[in-house]
């Protein structure tokens, strides 16, 4: 084959992937917003469900999912960054910093299910907690943990050299380094990287089904001890009624909420991460 | 550190010898296993520019950088012998790194300014910032870059990012930095060697300035700048130091063969 025919059959080959991709996003996204557009409406939003989610609105379970990401995010990100300075600033030995990494990398590839059967067991059954949406805010926290552990390494990673050195020569200490020239690349790392968990862990149903929510009749939470509702575990409850019509449009419009929020983290996060790369190359 | 004071009749461009502020004695550096120093036995006068000369990989960067313990950070790093920098053992195991640090300032050949304001990257490395007034910091701003005859380039721009500056003015922040911690001694590695002539020459003169007022020790590849600003001159060659002594005698009459041969620019086997 010539260099020529090469070039252009593995120039189409990724068109053709990229383009796929973008075009199966493109559907999904369209079928659900086609769906789900109808059942938005102002009391859809704001109201509680009612008749199991078959009636009334999503509020209680767009406030629930908020409320365990948002403390997931408040638990995760100082976990994660005091792992990352950790990591590159204290971890001098390199098989140490490869066991580190090798742990990192296979948190990140634990099924989300594992980690509810281990609230579950962890928390529900031994400290005897109950169902309560802080421990299911702890399970995404620990979820999203190398995800924001890897971006806030990189960013630190992607600190010149020469920004520590310049510091140590005014005198300044480790620490004072830390603080003064790593944190606030680190910070801003670790926050796209933060977005970008969030993402995922809006949208995950597994890890908090048995340990943080209920399916219906909850509104805001008391304490931390409470459980609550979340668009996940409450779509798919709707999903399971999927002979009553409404209860299916609402599951359409439950997604469609849901796949919003995930868009603006996602957009968060990619643009926190492009901001960071534009930065650390100026 | 004293000055020197009295009257003394001083030939045109000779200045007469000053107290060591810097004494480096029996230096070995290795990384790893590769010996960097030998045998480095060198000081470094009070109130002038002294001035580190030798082709590339003759250990130059490595012994300023020792003055400051710069390479402390550095892996593989070992060191024998002894550095004192005013009457202190620098080399002691008690002896507080970052403070040496904020007695012993550096620049770097690459001018690295924060991703902050410029008056901000003055201030960076002050250490008690936080007690004193916005007036008292504006003050230190001020007079750190009148020093470095920035100001009347920027003062009217303080809280404009420093990266906006030209690379001249970026190193001529840098030193304002270093001299707001308020050092005796000022190491500059090669300060002008990423600049413009036009840049080199205004660092060249700041240096000329701040020798009134501060120890200078600079190294450079570049003779003629060496002829131009250094009191004091040091060669160095494959890790060693090959000869030292004022700017007059090595460049009028140097007592080696390889001396004369690299400051005149001709062709040696260092």
């Amino acid at each position: 084959m010539s260099r020529e025919l090469t070039n252009r059959v593995f120039s189409t080959a990724t068109w053709f992937a990229a383009g796929l991709c973008g075009l199966v996003l493109f559907f999904m996204f369209a079928i659900i917003t086609w769906n789900g557009i109808r059942a938005i409406n102002f009391e859809f939003l704001f109201a509680a469900s009612r008749n199991f989610g078959a009636a009334g609105g999503i509020f209680y379970q767009i406030i629930g999912s908020l409320l365990l990401i948002l403390f997931a995010a408040l638990i995760c990100l100082p976990l994660a960054l005091g792992t990352a300075i950790f990591k590159s600033e204290y971890l001098h030995n390199a098989r140490v910093q490869k066991l580190c990494a090798i742990l990192v990398y296979g948190l990140n590839g634990v099924p989300s299910v594992i980690f509810g059967i281990f609230g579950l067991i962890f928390f529900v059954n031994v400290l005897q907690t109950g169902v309560s949406w802080f421990v299911g805010s702890i399970i995404l926290a620990i979820m999203m943990l190398p995800t924001v552990v890897l971006a806030a390494y990189h960013a630190i990673n992607s600190v010149p050299e020469i920004y520590r050195e310049s510091a140590s020569a005014l005198g300044l200490n480790r620490w004072q380094v830390i603080v003064k020239v790593l944190l606030p690349q680190a910070t801003s790392g670790a926050i796209s990287g933060l977005f970008l968990g969030l993402a995922r862990a809006i949208g995950e149903t597994a890890p908090i089904m048995f340990i943080a929510t209920a399916f219906s009749g909850i509104d805001i939470p008391g304490s931390f001890l409470d459980p609550v509702t979340s668009l996940p575990t409450h779509i798919l409850a709707l999903a399971q009624q999927a002979v009553d019509a409404r209860a299916l449009e609402n599951a359409w419009g439950a997604s469609l909420v849901l796949i919003s929020l995930v868009t603006v983290f996602s957009t968060l996060g990619l643009w926190g991460r492009m901001k960071l790369k534009t930065s650390s190359l100026r | 550190m004293t000055r020197s004071t009295g009257l003394r009749i001083i030939q045109p461009g000779a200045l007469p010898e000053a107290a060591a502020a810097v004494k480096v004695n029996d230096l070995n550096v290795w990384f790893g296993t590769a010996h960097i120093l030998r045998e480095i036995a060198v000081s470094f006068q009070e109130y002038r520019i002294n001035c580190i000369v030798g082709p590339s990989g003759s250990g130059k960067s490595t012994l300023i950088r020792s003055i400051n313990r710069m390479n402390d950070d550095v892996a593989g790093y070992c060191a024998k012998g002894t550095i004192h920098v005013d009457g202190k053992d620098i080399m002691s195991e008690s002896i507080n790194v970052a403070k040496l640090r904020q007695e012993v300032g550096m620049v770097f050949q690459k001018p690295c300014v924060f991703p902050k304001s410029i008056s901000e990257n003055v201030l960076f490395g002050m250490q008690d910032l936080k007690k004193l007034t916005v007036q008292e910091r504006l003050q230190i701003v001020e007079n750190n870059l009148k020093l470095t005859a920035l100001w009347r380039e920027v003062s009217h721009r303080l809280h404009d990012k420093a990266v906006t500056l030209s690379l001249g003015q970026q190193q001529r922040l840098c030193i304002a930095r270093t001299l707001a911690v308020k050092p005796k001694v000022v190491l500059l590695d090669e300060p002008t060697s990423s600049l413009d002539p036009v840049s080199s020459r205004a660092v060249e003169e700041l240096m000329l300035e701040l020798k009134k007022e501060y120890t200078i020790v600079f190294v450079t590849h570049n003779i003629q700048q060496a002829q131009r600003v250094a009191d004091h001159l040091v060669f160095m060659c494959n890790g060693g130091v090959i000869e030292q002594g004022s700017k007059q005698k090595l460049f009028h009459n140097p007592e080696k063969e390889l001396t004369r041969k690299y400051l005149n620019e001709e062709y040696c086997d260092c």
